[in-house]
């Protein structure tokens, strides 16, 4: 049938008609719906420890990766670690820039942002924050940088010294440091540090209602954050008991509750309403103490692969994480920058033996202690009983987290003799805080049990380069040399086992445990509730 | 008397200041704080920075003689970890801990006396017997899985009472119990061996020679008699109730002074841990001595033979 060219013309203009308003329909409808996002319903969150209230101040962040929860509630960074961007994901700034040279940083203000007494986020805020910061790093970033330039009311740019590459990842990480997180100038220095504590204003897609010191913290919603936040009313209660947490989350009074011990695993996997969040956490690794030294049997690198050999990781894993923990190559966790994958070491107990007497200890040794980061002493007594099958025999010791952490930072001599340390941590941004933290001579916690100069030397090498690829090669050969000559012996990344409840809108875990940086489940303001 | 009131006084005196000594040396020899509030493997001169700012870097008589000062002030010192004074903390959590304290004296009282003066009127009998088991249960039932069996029945299974928390009524019947159990039983026991005393003594063989009916012995003679020792356990038990229930307020999530304690001990807040010793000490040295001196005023030859 033929059809005239009017009526052709016609039907397409109906059609393109049609299908362009469609479009322009579903397009308004979708801004429409983002803008106006009604937080509704209330979410509880069960803490696993106390409440220290000083978390809740970012000036005086204390470098750990606990205050992040709080942190990310309250306040705002002008670039962050989220999801699974590392430190740079635009906040508070919508953009910024790196110099090449990394001399200097330069930072775009959103439009419109404002701390929840509704005063605007200025550059003023930014400066005072950052000029103010006496917390973890502090000295690094103040060091390193000669001037704050306020360009304009939404721009500012800090001025290093000389090359400041790590800049980005200090300032970004919220478990490195706080100098990012802005806090509202005027308002500090009026109430004061102690009076901040209390009763905190930050910039952050929640503001503080109540707070009962150490107990609860009541929070709302902040309708004029940049970004829709879902739920109205956020509580978080510290409740130290395992048991409880489960229980609370069984009868809906919690909706996401942390660290769910090993043995009440099996009770949430069991409950087909709740949902288990095993976020990868720490590294651990076996340190031998003093192995430079030509009389330690650990000196001899047979010996420590033996011991490699000998550690069966995947029983650990299944014991200490319910199989929820990942057994991998490196110490070092591969969420920060420059951190390398390595192969899962294999377990080969002939392989140990053989190495054992080609290293002149066919029937093995004493060791004097054993000693595992507290409170993780049934994984020392584990790597106790593994390593006995290889002749190496030996106690466990244990002491309080504190002395652990005073003997560590003592040094040598607070290790005397044969030792093993079966270490474990959580750092964040870059590989050099590990290796800095826990390997390099006169490093803070290793002080001079390990002294590898070779590595040492390729490690200063590192930090004065300021060619990132160089950086990243030399980064590489470092954590090579570690793992090709066991130094460390790496055991498995243990698993921060959360769990979720039925409310929470979530088709898997990762819905609500995003950010690959961290434990917690932010960003807040993205957690949905069901309809009911 | 006013000599006898003096000296009891002068000795309180005597043993808060030991106390203060004690619990001041004790909470350091546990390490250094400066460790916990800075960031992990902090540099020296950080470490010298956070010591200097709360006063750490201070020989320990100037640090002894600041918390006195702290406790003569009525402000305990500052918590290092809630930059907040210990007595506003500590008051903040009182109510809590005296409502738990309370309700936890009542059900050890409802449980204990009854059941006592039952086992020692039936002594040797079937009820009796029924009172050793409870008395024997109450004593070596830990209160932290007793409060963990409570959670999983009421709580989880029959979802009957809330898990844990502050709130309505419903919120303290089981830390209440929980706490409660383990003094009902040593309540029971004093409650029977003290009726058992008062039973054998001439004056009831009296009243029942003059053929006073026996409820009427056991109600109106032996028991009040009895009472005595009971109560003034109850008093002491109640104090120890409000400062030192700490498990049973981790457990039940409940923000009492007991666990105020346990979270400085965790931090190594000192003036935290201090402040909360003290005032316990303060608390049970002022109840003895209420007590020794209610003793005298009822009983002459106490404040003769002391």
């Amino acid at each position: 049938m033929m059809r005239s060219p009017w009526h052709r013309l016609l039907v397409t203009v109906l059609i393109v008609a049609l299908v362009g308003g469609a479009i322009a329909v579903a397009a308004a409808t979708a801004a429409a719906d983002s803008a106006k996002v009604v937080p509704k319903g209330k979410m509880t969150l069960a803490w696993h420890v106390n409440i220290a209230t000083r978390w809740l101040d970012p000036q005086e962040h204390d470098g750990t990766a606990t205050t992040d929860n709080f942190t990310t509630a309250i306040h705002d960074a002008l670039i962050k670690n989220q999801g699974t961007v590392l430190y740079d994901h635009p906040a508070l700034a919508e953009r910024f820039e790196f110099a090449q040279d990394a001399t200097s940083a330069t930072f775009w203000l959103r439009k419109g942002v404002k701390f929840h007494n509704g005063e605007p986020v200025t550059p003023e805020d930014v400066k005072f924050t950052y000029e103010n910061y006496r917390g973890a790093k502090a000295d690094v970033l103040k060091g390193q940088t000669q001037r704050i330039e306020i360009i304009d009311d939404r721009t500012i740019r800090f001025v290093f010294n000389g090359p400041f590459l790590d800049f980005p990842l200090i300032f970004g990480t919220a478990n490195v440091s706080g100098a990012g997180w802005i806090v509202p100038a005027k308002y500090y220095q009026q109430v004061g540090p102690d009076g901040f504590k209390q009763k905190p204003i930050g910039a952050g897609p929640y503001k503080l209602v109540r707070q009962e010191p150490g107990a609860k913290l009541e929070l709302e919603a902040f309708e004029d954050y940049y970004r829709p936040v879902h739920v109205k009313q956020f509580i978080i209660v510290s409740v130290p008991e395992g048991a409880t947490r489960v229980a609370m989350l069984e009868r809906d009074e919690a909706d996401i509750i942390y660290f769910v011990p090993g043995e009440l695993i099996g009770r949430v996997k069991a409950n087909a309403k709740l949902m288990l969040a095993p976020v990868l956490s720490g590294s651990w690794w076996l340190e031998f103490p003093d192995l430079q030294n030509p009389k330690n049997p650990f000196h001899d690198k047979r010996v420590r692969e033996a011991v490699s050999f000998a550690i069966d990781r995947r029983a650990m894993n299944e014991a200490e994480a319910g199989g929820l923990g990942k057994v991998h190559g490196n110490w070092i966790n591969n969420d920060v920058q420059y951190a390398i994958d390595w192969p899962e070491f294999e377990r080969d107990l002939g392989r140990a033996k053989q190495l054992m007497s080609e290293a002149g200890y066919p029937n093995g040794f004493e060791v004097d202690w054993l000693t595992p980061a507290p409170a993780y002493y049934s994984r020392g007594e584990r790597i106790i009983a593994q390593l006995r099958d290889i002749g190496i025999r030996t106690k466990l010791q244990v002491m309080e987290r504190g002395i652990f952490y005073q003997k560590l930072q003592a040094g040598l001599k607070e290790w005397p003799g044969r030792q093993i340390i079966l270490n474990g941590a959580r750092i964040g941004g870059s590989w050099a805080n590990w290796y800095e933290g826990h390997f390099k001579c006169g490093g803070f916690n290793s002080k001079d049990r390990f002294c590898v100069q070779e590595l040492d030397a390729k490690f200063e090498h590192y930090e004065k380069s300021i060619n990132p690829d160089e950086r990243q090669k030399l980064a590489e050969e470092v954590q090579r040399g570690i793992l090709e000559n066991y130094y460390f012996v790496p055991v498995f990344r243990h698993a921060f086992v959360n769990a979720i409840g039925p409310r929470i809108a979530a088709e898997r875990w990762q819905d609500v445990f995003q950010t690959i940086t961290t434990g917690y489940a932010f960003p807040w303001e993205d957690i949905k509730l069901r309809d009911k | 008397m006013r000599q006898f009131i003096v000296l009891r006084i002068l000795y309180s005196i005597v043993t808060l200041f030991i106390l203060s000594m004690t619990i001041f040396t004790i909470v350091r020899l546990t390490g250094d704080p400066a460790l916990l509030m800075a960031e992990p493997g902090a540099r020296p001169e950080d470490l010298a920075r956070v010591r200097q700012q709360w006063g750490l870097d201070r020989p320990w008589p100037v640090q002894y003689i600041s918390f006195m000062q702290n406790v003569f002030t009525g402000e305990l010192g500052k918590s290092f970890n809630y930059r907040l004074p210990v007595s506003e903390l500590y008051f903040q959590r009182l109510p809590n801990s005296l409502q738990l304290a309370l309700v936890a004296t009542m059900i050890s009282l409802l449980v204990g006396i009854p059941a006592g003066i039952i086992s020692a009127v039936r002594v040797n009998s079937l009820w009796d017997n029924l009172g050793k088991i409870i008395a024997l249960l109450g004593l070596s039932i830990p209160g932290f899985w007793l409060g963990l069996v409570l959670i999983l029945v009421f709580s989880v299974w029959l979802r009957w009472l809330p898990t844990s928390g502050t709130g309505d009524w419903r919120h303290l019947i089981m830390p209440a119990i929980a706490l409660g159990w383990y003094f009902s039983a040593s309540l029971l026991r004093l409650t029977r061996s003290s009726m058992l005393e008062v039973m054998r003594s001439e004056y009831i063989k009296l009243a029942r020679l003059k053929g006073l009916p026996e409820t009427v012995v056991i109600a109106m003679h032996a028991f009040k008699n009895a009472l005595i020792p009971v109560f003034t356990l109850a008093g002491v038990n109640l104090v120890v109730m409000v400062n030192a229930a700490v498990i049973i307020e981790v457990i039940f999530a409940w923000p009492g002074i007991g666990r105020l304690l346990y979270e400085g001990i965790f931090q190594r807040d000192f003036p935290l841990v201090q402040g909360v010793v003290v005032m316990a000490g303060f608390m049970i040295i002022g109840v003895n001595l209420l007590v020794d001196v209610l003793y005298a005023f009822i009983d002459p030859r106490i404040r003769l033979t002391r």
